[in-house]
């Protein structure tokens, strides 16, 4: 936090900063918002008034007449073991791979990082049919979980956060370790793990929101309805399962918010431990 | 990092080679025993409610009789991504024995994959399709006269129109005029400006490549007696019955009788629009709404008895990944006899693909007289074109009308004239 | 890279010189030579690695290898001729309007996300990191829109700007017709926006991270020195928080060219006129729905590397101040 900074300001600034801020907060939400009222109302209503939750047109009718469509605990959990799995996969190699990528000098660093680069660069659809038929034709893993997991396994995205974080920590902690004598090992687990953790929990979220959101590859892959994680159910809700429900925008966008809800408590709930130490402060004194 | 890049060429060039080994070897499975065997199978069919709940009687009346040689029935996504999704498994060999959901237009594609089994090489193949469908099955041979599919059910596309409406703007509710252009563009006038709905009509504006057989394909049918948009290698609609549908699109778009932009949820269930393109299957979602249905009007009106309409039929199809191909095609028989079919039309509402509906079930026509209209019609139905890169077809179709008559630009007849040209190479292609 | 190695070899040396006479140590140091001064890491790096080479290597592969024949896929067992036709997928494409178009759709959509996307999720970072009171709720609104999948959100939006839409309303007359998706001027703009809209909490949180590892005392001595806010932002902030900034362009183009499921979920099919196609979208549409995925891997090939030079030339401007 950088205390110096805001007592530097004179208060008027501090105000319409704050108040520029507040303003930014409320329109970035306000999708959001009417997302939720939409899927509370009994009518659609596109109006200025729609965006107001009256308290006479709201309803959870919307959330049971999509769950009938679509199972929606079902969806969850198997959203939840979909995502668990990636972001636990990622974290445990993507620590090993950032660290190795950001402090160790080893044959074929250069070419790693050069394929992790590129790795982004590679739309998913140019590799989506190949990789489906090596995945099921081969493996025999369609319909499966592991089918599901194995092309988003490890995040590089979360390799590329690791590695940067890596390289902002100075030298000097791992090289007085070595000097010390102690093994790479040692060193991976005392010091860079604990070091890591804030970076952990950005790479966390960065990794969960992936194969959460994530529709096309889980489509693909998945063909009973029982295996479908729930942005897969939503998708192909608003495509085809319309007709016949009452309020079809409701229906949406109650599953919308079924789908959003999690994502965004887990936010919050964690946000708090975004507030990095600095990681000079294990250089000085 | 040169030298990694390097390396990394070398490494895909190698991983390329070794994918193309892979990928296009593979040992044949199956072959000519699985023609002949008998065991158990799965069968796909869509996840549209009334269809699943046929799909689960039938399985569960062949199970009860043939213990050896159970059926597993599964649902799959009925929406655009379906063709993606069937496609996919036939790469990875994984399709079932038989999918009831299995579009004509992917029939071309579907069979130079080699995904589906020839039904003509059954011993009674052909003269069962025949025999049940008629003179009609004629549209769903392949180009070397074999059928790669059983015509199964249709849709015909007729227009649904919103008794009250119609009475709000001051239209007959029983016989609203609709047989000619003129009457059906002042009947949408007259609707638009009583305000009595927001839109005359509302076929979907999305351009994916089957959004034109509910609009154009519908009209285009009717109004040239009964053509399909490609015969014989070349397009059709580039003539006099093509340009006056896109023409009068083009004014009903541009008098804004219809929307221009993609609709959630269903339009005319909602009475945002007097009137639907559809086939029998939307009855089911229209709850207490008073409906009529009235033929596709034509340029200066025709008999009733005498109007084509595109069919949306769905069908089944054999997939070679099947190894009791035996049992899969007694199943097929069995799921399409007599009583089966009665069962689709009475849990569905949706037309049997079979000749003479209306003779053969007439106690069900007598008890339900608006399902008779559709039956009526179900013997003058136009397909798709079973011509190879059909879908890319349409969709080359669909970019030009959506450019020319949704959005009002260009001239009708030299897009028109564009898009046959088009079509042409990519039916020619192999 | 080659003088930061060429830089580092010299003590490299120098220790590998002065740990060679070690008598147990002569096959450590030749272990050395070949792996790498640090081998664990090719053990640490390995699961990783592993998995990239299955799933990217592999499929890349495979992909680069279609484009160059005629492929289409086919159950196991057909055989089916794939002859090798050279160029002729490139030239196809190259020649089709439909797919030079769709890379003008994404150049303008890159030009309005990318600078866009750069100076407010900066200025945004610096905002909530000097924030005090709120901070937690300030920093939930701006992911919120980062958290929620696109299949929700976008539903809500096209909701909100279609033609009879709450933008609509508020603009009355202002409001463009036809309505922002079906209009061919707006239709990508309007996706620009929403992409900005949604993307930004990510790259707040790059900079925000960035921002947090610059220490006080930069800032502390500029002010000892008589620099004004603003000048010490300029000339310590910024600069200090390079590495993100090129990480925050670099990810931005790569996956603004990567652009699909918005076109393919806002405006289903190309949109009006095919104003919001882009080259990902044309690779699904010609690779998946119609079957012709030379085409589509020729499609491919070709984003790749153009994407490859513009981040290659984005990486020389932003480390070149």
């Amino acid at each position: 936090m950088n205390t110096s900074d805001t007592q530097r300001m004179p208060r008027w600034r501090r105000i319409l900063t704050m108040t520029l801020l507040m303003l930014g907060a409320l329109v970035f939400l306000f999708p959001f918002y009417y997302m939720v009222v939409g899927a509370l109302q009994a009518r659609r209503n596109p109006s200025l008034s729609g965006a107001i939750p009256w308290l006479s047109n709201l309803t959870l009718s919307n959330f049971s007449q999509i769950n009938s469509a679509i199972n929606l605990g079902q969806s969850l959990l198997n959203s939840a073991i979909f995502t668990g799995a990636v972001v636990v996969c990622t974290i445990f190699f993507g620590v090993l791979a950032g660290y190795a990528l950001a402090t160790l000098h080893f044959r074929g660093r250069g070419l790693l990082f050069a394929v992790v680069l590129l790795l982004q660069a590679v739309p998913f659809q140019l590799l989506m049919i190949p990789l489906y038929v090596m995945l099921v034709r081969n493996f025999g893993l369609g319909d499966t979980y592991e089918g599901m997991i194995l092309p988003f396994a490890i995040n590089s995205v979360a390799v590329l956060i690791f590695r940067q974080f890596f390289l902002q920590v100075p030298r000097e902690m791992f090289d007085a370790a070595r000097i010390d004598g102690a093994g790479e090992f040692r060193i991976l687990r005392s010091i860079a793990v604990p070091l890591v953790r804030p970076a952990i929990l950005t790479a966390a979220l960065v990794t969960f929101i992936g194969p959460w959101n994530e529709f096309l590859w889980p489509f693909l892959i998945t063909k009973k309805q029982s295996m479908e994680p729930l942005a897969v159910a939503v998708a192909n809700f608003t495509q085809t399962g319309l007709a016949g429900h009452a309020n079809p925008m409701g229906s949406i966008l109650a599953g919308s918010v079924a789908l959003a809800l999690p994502a965004v408590v887990l936010f919050v709930v964690f946000q708090r431990y975004f507030t990095q130490t600095h990681a000079s402060t294990g250089v000085k004194g | 990092m040169k030298r990694s890049i390097i390396i990394l060429a070398a490494a895909l060039a190698i991983a390329s080679m070794l994918a193309a080994c892979g990928g296009s070897g593979g040992s044949s499975s199956g072959g000519s025993s699985a023609t002949t065997s008998r065991g158990p199978i799965t069968i796909w069919y869509s996840n549209n409610p009334q269809e699943v709940a046929w799909g689960k009687q039938v399985v569960a009346a062949w199970n009860a009789a043939h213990a050896d040689q159970k059926v597993t029935g599964q649902e799959i996504p009925a929406g655009s991504s379906s063709e993606a999704v069937i496609s996919a498994a036939i790469t990875a060999g994984t399709t079932p024995a038989l999918i009831y959901n299995t579009s004509p237009a992917s029939v071309p594609d579907f069979q130079k994959m080699g995904g589906l089994v020839n039904l003509s090489a059954f011993p009674d193949g052909a003269s069962y399709i025949e025999s049940r469908t008629g003179a009609a099955a004629a549209q769903y041979k392949s180009a070397d006269g074999n059928y790669y599919q059983l015509p199964w059910k249709s849709n015909p596309v007729m227009i649904f129109y919103n008794k009250a409406i119609m009475q709000k703007a001051g239209i007959n509710p029983n016989n609203p005029p609709l047989a000619t252009y003129a009457q059906f563009l002042s009947t949408a006038r007259a609707i638009v400006e009583s305000k009595a709905a927001k839109y005359a009509i509302y076929p979907s504006p999305a351009s994916e490549f089957f959004q034109s057989w509910y609009d154009f394909y519908a009209f285009y049918a009717a109004e040239s007696g009964g053509k399909q948009l490609v015969a014989n290698g070349a397009s059709t609609f580039a003539d006099a019955a093509g340009i006056s549908v896109e023409q009068l699109w083009r004014t009903i778009y541009a008098g804004k009788l219809a929307g221009n932009e993609p609709y959630t949820g269903d339009s005319f269930a909602d009475g945002t629009a007097a009137m639907e393109l559809a086939g029998p299957w939307a009855i089911a979602t229209y709850g207490k709404m008073a409906w009529g249905v009235a033929p596709i009007p034509t340029s200066g009106g025709m008999k009733p008895t005498a109007i084509y309409t595109f069919s949306d039929a769905k069908n089944v199809a054999m997939y070679t990944s099947c190894k009791n191909q035996a049992t899969a095609w007694d199943f097929l028989k069995f799921s399409t006899s007599l009583a089966e079919d009665k069962a689709l039309l009475v849990m569905t509402g949706q037309m049997p693909l079979r000749a003479n509906l209306t003779k053969v079930y007439p106690a069900f026509f007598a008890a339900h007289p608006p399902y008779k209209l559709f039956a009526t019609q179900a013997d003058r139905l136009v397909e798709v074109p079973n011509v190879s890169n059909s879908i890319q077809a349409w969709q080359t179709f669909r970019d030009a009308w959506t450019s020319a008559v949704i959005f009002g630009k260009g001239d009708v007849s030299a897009s028109v004239t564009k898009a046959a040209a088009d079509i042409n190479k990519l039916v020619s292609q192999k | 890279m080659s003088a930061e190695t060429s830089h580092r070899r010299v003590p490299e040396l120098q220790r590998k010189a002065a740990a060679a006479p070690a008598p147990g140590g002569q096959r450590r140091w030749r272990i050395k030579r070949v792996l790498g001064e640090h081998p664990a890491g090719l053990l640490l790096s390995a699961p990783y690695a592993l998995f990239v080479a299955a799933v990217f290597v592999y499929p890349l592969g495979f992909g680069i290898w279609m484009s160059f024949h005629h492929y289409f896929f086919t159950a196991p067992g057909a055989v089916v001729p794939h002859p090798f036709v050279g160029l002729k997928n490139y030239a196809t494409v190259i020649s089709d309007p439909a797919v030079r178009a769709s890379f003008v759709h994404v150049g303008e959509f890159l030009i309005i996300n990318v600078p866009l996307t750069v100076i407010f999720s900066l200025l945004l970072a610096t905002a909530l990191n000097n924030a005090i009171h709120w901070r937690g709720f300030l920093r939930v609104s701006y992911y919120v829109p980062y958290v929620t999948a696109s299949v929700a959100m976008i539903t809500v939006w096209m909701f909100m700007f279609n033609s009879g839409g709450i933008v609509n309303r508020i603009l009355g007359p202002l409001a463009p017709n036809p309505a922002w998706l079906v209009n061919t001027t707006w239709a990508m703009p309007s996706i620009a926006l929403y992409v900005t809209w949604k993307q930004l909490g990510f790259f707040i949180l790059l900079f925000l991270a960035a921002l947090q590892n610059v220490p006080d005392e930069l800032n502390e001595a500029a002010a000892i020195d008589g620099a004004s806010r603003w000048q010490s932002y300029r000339t310590v902030t910024i600069p200090a928080v390079r590495p993100a900034t090129t990480l925050v362009v670099l990810l931005a183009i790569i996956t603004g060219a990567n652009l699909f499921t918005e076109p393919y979920l806002m405006t289903s099919g190309g949109g009006p006129n095919g104003a919001t196609t882009t080259p990902v979208f044309l690779l699904y549409q010609k690779g998946i729905e119609q079957g012709t995925p030379d085409v589509a891997s020729a499609i491919g090939v070709l984003l790749v590397i153009g994407v490859l030079l513009i981040a290659y030339a984005s990486r020389k401007v932003t480390e070149r101040e």
